[in-house]
């Protein structure tokens, strides 16, 4: 819902995770760089997973992620309590539990007041109680655009990390929150979503992926990513890739917002879906009954999306019930880890 | 009548609602949009495609021009129609929209009136999913100031109960608590009246 005074989302050119470098470019910027060993980092750079595990004991180690990014959504406070939710995620797709976390914010101080950044600090605190996680600190820069983020750290044992590497076939896949974040933050900010789906998105995206890990770590889970800025075939794709296995999607199952399958007709489509395309389109094979449209949304950049968990299929379909008694409404079962064609993910 | 706009140096979605004011405000038969982004020139195909225009896209140097023919009726009642209708099996809540617009409840003691508006307002999550929005005017803005003790049963029912809570600017603004507020959206009076109307039901305290 509009602020009186000033719109967040008309004051910056990229919304949300849909603003991230596109894939291909970080890939050139990192490639052939010397990264200092350890023995202790378990999951690393090199790795390229959701967060980075560095181990303390035999029983416990430190998960460390950071995201910021600028506004999808015209209200501070909101906006706040989803960028927190979203640098929280990649903590819970790991299987860790987040503990502490630093604000990451850059801030234009000549043009807004500073009431705004109060009420986006607030909103992110919100989440981090919520999450139970204390702030310990952060580091505000001024900048042209306004940003905010957490860098954060939780625990997690050292023997039940999850990757996104161990997919195996037969595992069913099974995403817990609609698809479709970008193409409605594209349309909230040109103006065309009435207040119903703008407030459906928002509680979406400000919700915490904490009872879906909580959920799953009672399961035979092999492997599980969350759903950020490459999309859900991006973030697939590098499963596929990771674990040398090939995928079958149903497109029909999966979960995402009516509304953004018709503003993708319209050419609402954030440039973020485009690059994600065009850095793994090779790896996706689409059946001719999967419209552009749907495609276009299984590539959108999602700000806060959804955990995609590998589960043993004998104990998908318990998993998807306990996942609904939880209250994690709309999670749906999508498709499934096949030994061939490796390395490629098919849409029908 | 306008049959080229010039978007370069624009990113999404601008070039596409460039094109959609001219449609709607002149209705032209050929529509050509110039672009530098591969984004902005997919976007501007699907949306002439979508409006029933066949389109062809020229590549010169870093730009793009788009070009679009009409053939058929433009479908300008179907991207303004209302947003489809959740999908089936998508459990649809009641959407309870509860107005606050005092700070006690009813007339008499005012010690007792304030305390009911927070037995109120602690109780009011027994509505459930149905509970959608709380608005907050006149001196019903003073709940969120720091130190009220409707702060903390504010915060939980935006939380973990997902409840919007509108905060009236104007009275924030009038009662000196604008950057005060310790919960909810600053709003304004179009977004209370756009509330009003797609809730089910309103409830006035």
């Amino acid at each position: 819902m509009t602020n009186p005074t000033i719109r967040l989302t008309r004051t910056v050119k990229g919304a949300g995770c849909a603003a991230k470098l596109a894939p291909g470019d970080l890939d050139r910027a990192l490639c052939g760089l010397d990264l200092p060993v350890d023995e202790n980092l378990i999951v690393g750079l090199e790795r390229a997973d959701d967060a980075g595990v560095y181990r303390i004991s035999d029983d416990l180690a430190l998960v460390q992620t950071i995201d910021f990014f600028p506004p999808m959504v015209d209200d501070p406070y909101c906006f706040g309590q989803i960028a927190a939710v979203n640098a929280l995620s990649d903590i819970y797709a790991m299987g860790g539990t987040p503990k502490t976390a630093m604000n990451v914010v850059a801030f234009p101080a000549k043009s807004m007041d500073i009431s705004i950044l109060r009420a986006v600090i607030d909103g992110g605190l919100h989440k981090m109680r919520e999450a139970g996680v204390v702030l310990v600190g952060g580091h505000t820069v001024e900048d042209d655009e306004l940003k905010y983020g957490l860098a954060v750290t939780g625990f997690i044992h050292p023997g039940r990390i999850l990757t996104k590497k161990k997919l195996r076939p037969g595992d069913r896949l099974i995403l817990t929150k609609p698809l479709g974040t970008g193409i409605i933050c594209t349309a909230i900010k040109g103006g065309m979503a009435g207040p119903a789906v703008t407030d459906k998105v928002i509680r979406a995206m400000a919700t915490l992926n904490r009872d879906a890990a909580l959920v799953m770590r009672d399961y035979p889970v092999h492997a599980c990513t969350d759903i950020t800025g490459f999309g859900f075939l991006g973030h697939l794709a590098e499963m596929v890739v990771d674990s040398g296995q090939g995928v079958r999607i149903r497109a029909t199952d999966v979960p995402l917002y009516p509304e953004a399958l018709e503003w993708a007709a319209m050419g609402l489509v954030p440039a973020g879906a485009y690059n994600n395309r065009n850095f793994r389109g090779d790896f996706v094979d689409f059946s001719r009954s999967v419209p552009q449209n749907l495609q276009d949304l299984l590539f959108d950049p999602q700000t806060s999306g959804g955990l995609l968990i590998a589960v043993d299929s004998g104990a998908a379909s318990s998993l998807l019930d306990a996942l609904a008694a939880q209250g994690v409404a709309g999670a749906a079962i999508v498709g499934e880890v096949v030994a061939g064609p490796r390395e490629k993910i098919i849409v029908e | 009548m306008i049959n080229e706009l010039d978007c370069r140096g624009l990113a999404c979605p601008a070039p596409v609602l460039q094109a959609k004011e001219v449609l709607e405000k002149d209705a032209p038969d050929c529509l050509t949009v110039i672009v530098d982004n591969e984004a902005a020139w997919q976007n501007v195909s699907r949306f002439l495609e979508y409006r029933n225009f066949q389109v062809s896209i020229e590549k010169s140097g870093h730009d793009f021009r788009v070009v679009g023919t009409r053939t058929g009726e433009d479908v300008v009642a179907a991207d303004n129609k209302p947003a489809p209708e959740p999908a089936a099996g998508e459990r649809h809540n009641k959407k309870i929209l509860v107005m606050v617009t005092t700070d006690r409840i009813g007339h008499g003691d005012d010690k007792l009136g304030a305390g009911l508006l927070i037995n109120f307002l602690k109780t009011l999550k027994e509505m459930g999913p149905d509970l959608w929005c709380l608005v907050l005017l006149n001196s019903g803005v003073t709940l969120t100031a720091p130190g009220s003790a409707a702060v903390p049963i504010l915060q939980e029912l935006a939380g973990e109960e997902g409840v919007r809570i509108l905060v009236c600017g104007t009275c924030l603004e009038h009662y000196k608590l604008l950057d005060k507020k310790q919960v909810g959206e600053t709003t304004n009076m179009l977004d209370i009246v756009t509330g009003m109307q797609l809730a089910d039901s309103v409830i006035n305290i």
